[in-house]
Parts: structure tokens; C-alpha cells; sequence
């Protein structure tokens, strides 16, 4: 009698994974999470010091003259008022809050008309130009 | 004359993954129907286009003031006027063990179209209360 062994049998073996509906699934799980996700829009942030304006302007202690830049509407449209300059933009405010000095730090005064795009348009202006201290004023 | 280890590899070995996938994609609904869903505290607002303080280290906001276009005041989903959100800033400085203002970590999101008016009004109402300082939120462009 011959025994023999199968050599092949190992080849024989059929693992069988039905991953039909597995895909199926995630699929499905995929598409739910597309349709449903938010992107939200990256967002950054400001940070003025908050004073009202009889503590800002009236007896201040500094040694400096306080900068101030105002915030409001001008002949009908918004405008940044940097003593008697009238600037439109932010890049011309930007440009002359350049050439103050940092130390004192400066007030950005916001009148009640003018939108909120145009007052951080000012602080943004203010950070950029070198300001560590900015204050936001909201005016009487 | 039999031969048992022959018999035992012509076995198909037959992983049934119905089941399993069933039961996974019933936890699945199980876990989303009944997770409570952290409480949105951004409300839809246009943000001004500023590229803000670029800081690496940005500290996350204890309570989130949002102004919309039109000047209503939204916390947490709710719909607030001065008196009310003078009543909930206090109720979070109380919750500062010194209840000190300077702790509490302020974010306020103001709609870029909205009039200065009524930001100028919860910065009156915030400073009135000593915080000294908040963070007005920007949406960087792209």
C-alpha cells in the first residue's frame, strides 16, 4: 500500500473573506462623514486692551503723549484719523504708524457708525507696524 | 485506511464577516444617536479678513461673545442682550477661585459688517466689569 502525502493540499486551502459588505460599510460611512463635515475657515485672533475713554485720555500717567487713532466716518465713508492725517486704507495707516515711537503704545478709538472690518483693520495696522501695546477705545 | 491530517487541510477555512459588520454598524448608530454633541459656541458670522497675531501658542477661549451682522448677541447658541450677558460673564468670573477678571479668557467673534455700535457696548460692559483685556477674533485669508 502507498501512502503518499499530498503535496499540493496546501494550495487546496481557500480563505474565503467576503469584504463585500464590509466595503460596502465603509463606503457608506465615508460618504456620510463627507457630506456632513464643516471646513471651517482658519481663524486668528487680535488682543487690545480694552479701556473706555475718560480712562484712556483723561490723566494719564505716562510721559508720552498718547497716539490715537480714530476710527470713524469722514464726508460719508469710514477713514482712520491719525491727528490731522485722514487716511482711506489700512496700508497708508500702516505705513505712518511705522514711524511712531512704540513705547507709549496706542489707543484705537472706534466710533459707534463705522463697521467692525474697519476697527481691527486699525489694530491689525497697529500690530503690524510694531505696537505691543494697543488699546481699544470704544468713543463717547 | 484513513488519513485525518489529508482531510483536515482540504478544509476551507471561511471567515463570515456579515455578522461581525453587522453588529460593528449598529454600534456605529448606537454611539452616534446617543453621543452628546459638544455645544457649538461659534455661530455663523463673517469675520474681518486679518491675518491677526500669527501666535504659535494661541490660548484657548473660556467664553465666546459673537456679534452678528445685524448686533444680536450669541452665547452658546443663545440669543443674550446686555443686561443677560452681564449676568453670565459675572457667573464665569465667579467660577475663578479669586474671581479675578483678569483669568477669564474672552473671545469675541464680530461679524465685519456689523456697526461698531454694539461691540462698543460689550467693551463698555467688559471693561465696567475690570477685564482688561479680550480677543476679537479674525478670519485669516487665504
Amino acid at each position: 500500500m502507498r501512502i503518499q502525502r499530498k503535496k499540493s493540499s496546501r494550495r487546496e486551502k481557500e480563505i474565503t473573506l467576503n469584504l463585500a459588505s464590509m466595503i460596502d460599510v465603509t463606503f457608506l460611512l465615508l460618504l456620510y462623514f463627507m457630506v456632513t463635515t464643516v471646513l471651517a475657515q482658519p481663524e486668528d485672533r487680535l488682543s487690545p486692551g480694552l479701556q473706555t475713554q475718560r480712562d484712556s485720555f483723561v490723566g494719564s500717567n505716562s510721559d508720552f503723549e498718547p497716539q490715537i487713532v480714530e476710527v470713524k466716518l469722514v464726508d460719508g465713508a469710514p477713514a482712520f484719523v491719525l491727528g490731522a492725517r485722514i487716511f482711506r486704507n489700512k496700508q497708508h495707516l500702516l505705513e505712518a504708524l511705522k514711524a511712531l515711537p512704540k513705547a507709549p503704545g496706542v489707543f484705537i478709538n472706534v466710533f459707534d457708525d463705522v463697521d467692525v472690518a474697519h476697527a481691527t483693520a486699525a489694530m491689525q495696522a497697529a500690530h503690524d507696524a510694531g505696537f505691543k501695546k494697543v488699546t481699544y477705545v470704544p468713543a463717547k | 485506511m484513513r488519513f485525518v491530517e489529508a482531510e483536515r487541510r482540504k478544509r476551507t477555512i471561511n471567515v463570515e464577516l456579515t455578522s461581525m459588520i453587522d453588529v460593528v454598524f449598529l454600534l456605529i448608530i448606537f454611539f452616534m444617536t446617543t453621543a452628546q454633541f459638544a455645544k457649538m459656541t461659534r455661530a455663523e458670522v463673517s469675520l474681518p479678513q486679518e491675518s491677526g497675531e500669527q501666535d504659535p501658542t494661541p490660548v484657548e477661549a473660556g467664553l465666546v461673545i459673537n456679534i452678528t451682522e445685524g448686533g444680536e448677541i450669541i452665547v452658546n447658541d443663545a440669543s443674550l442682550d446686555l443686561t443677560e450677558l452681564e449676568y453670565l460673564v459675572k457667573q464665569e468670573i465667579a467660577k475663578y477661585p479669586d474671581r479675578s477678571a483678569h483669568q477669564l479668557k474672552l473671545l469675541i467673534r464680530a461679524d465685519k459688517n456689523a456697526e461698531s455700535a454694539r461691540l462698543n457696548q460689550v467693551v463698555t460692559l467688559l471693561q465696567s466689569l475690570n477685564i482688561g483685556a479680550a480677543r476679537i477674533a479674525t478670519e485669516v485669508p487665504r
